[in-house]
């Protein structure tokens, strides 16, 4: 979850970052996905952040949003080795 | 629904491994299209291999080739040379009379720009005016955003910012590609969109420089590689073949 406060901060800066309302909800590190919240209105400016993610402690990474939505319920109704 | 397209994946040729990783991967992300760049003088098998790798991940397979000219006459040249074997011809335009040649000629699919380099981002007003009328595009890589950092990348966006504003004055279009040279540096359609957002490009903009713009380039040069085409407008319907017994017929 640093690395994603990190990108946000570096590319939104601190006042980007207070509107962006992150939480980590859920992290599984064996099947290496996360479940993250954060404002409706910063979806856009979250994703950006997350895409510009390269690396984590000098190991090189990728991290792909793999399906966004408005409620918990539905996102993991959605589908369940994907929902992230 | 809409077809995404990624121009410019850039897995090393010679490794095919690594190809049909990135390939595999740029399936996965969502993508339908996918183009290449291969050498110039590249062979039969090596395009064979990559269109199977393709297939084999249901994407479709476009050929593609970065000129990199140093004078205008030798982008004159390679352009006779290489635009009836590619689908797609990107100009890496590294001098100014090299950008105002590629702006103007209607072979030249795709204009590109060092990222690193700003002084030879020879875009200007100019130069949006000249490839507008040729139907050129501007392409913007999106890997050197990730792998820039700090002042460098502040400038590229910075730069971005204000050529993005040149093709909305000229109505240019603009394709938006990975670039991308490993796994690591591939994002799906929908993080290129948002990623857009930092040189002020509005979500409904950015879809269609993932998706119609390039997929357009393709499907014009597809028909126009096609043996049935003749000039714009103009294509053959049916060929008038030779009847052998009315060969019989005459004395």
């Amino acid at each position: 979850m640093d690395a994603v406060w990190d990108a946000v901060l570096q590319l939104f800066g601190e006042y980007g970052a207070s509107q962006a309302n992150l939480t980590l909800i859920q992290y599984d590190p064996q099947k290496g996905y996360a479940v993250v919240r954060c404002s409706n209105k910063a979806l856009e400016m979250v994703r950006a952040s997350i895409a510009s993610i390269t690396k984590i402690d000098e190991k090189p990474v990728a991290i792909h949003v793999l399906r966004v939505s408005g409620t918990l319920k539905s996102l993991r109704r959605g589908g369940s080795a994907k929902t992230g | 629904m809409r077809k995404f397209v990624d121009l410019h994946l850039c897995p090393s040729v010679q490794d095919l491994d690594q190809a049909t990783r990135m390939i595999t991967k740029c399936s996965e992300l969502g993508y339908g299209v996918v183009g290449i760049p291969l050498p110039p003088n590249v062979g039969q098998e090596k395009f064979r291999q990559l269109q199977d790798i393709c297939n084999s991940v249901k994407l479709d397979f476009v050929t593609r080739v970065d000129l990199f000219p140093k004078t205008p006459s030798e982008l004159l040249y390679d352009l006779r040379r290489l635009r009836r074997k590619f689908e797609v011809i990107s100009v890496a335009c590294a001098s100014k009379p090299v950008a105002r040649q590629a702006a103007k000629d209607r072979r030249v699919d795709l204009l590109s720009f060092s990222a690193t380099d700003l002084r030879r981002r020879f875009f200007d007003y100019a130069e949006a005016e000249l490839s507008s009328k040729a139907l050129s595009s501007l392409e913007i890589d999106v890997a050197p955003l990730l792998s820039l950092t700090g002042v460098a990348r502040i400038r590229l966006l910075s730069r971005l910012r204000k050529e993005l504003a040149i093709t909305k004055r000229f109505n240019m279009p603009v394709t938006v590609s990975s670039g991308a040279t490993n796994e690591y540096l591939m994002r799906s359609p929908h993080d290129y969109a948002a990623l857009t957002a930092l040189f002020d490009m509005p979500l409904s903009s950015a879809l269609p420089c993932l998706s119609e713009n390039p997929f357009g380039i393709v499907k014009r040069n597809r028909e126009k590689l096609s043996p049935n085409y003749v000039a714009p407008g103009v294509r053959v319907v049916r060929r008038k073949t030779l009847v052998s017994s009315r060969k019989k017929t005459i004395p």
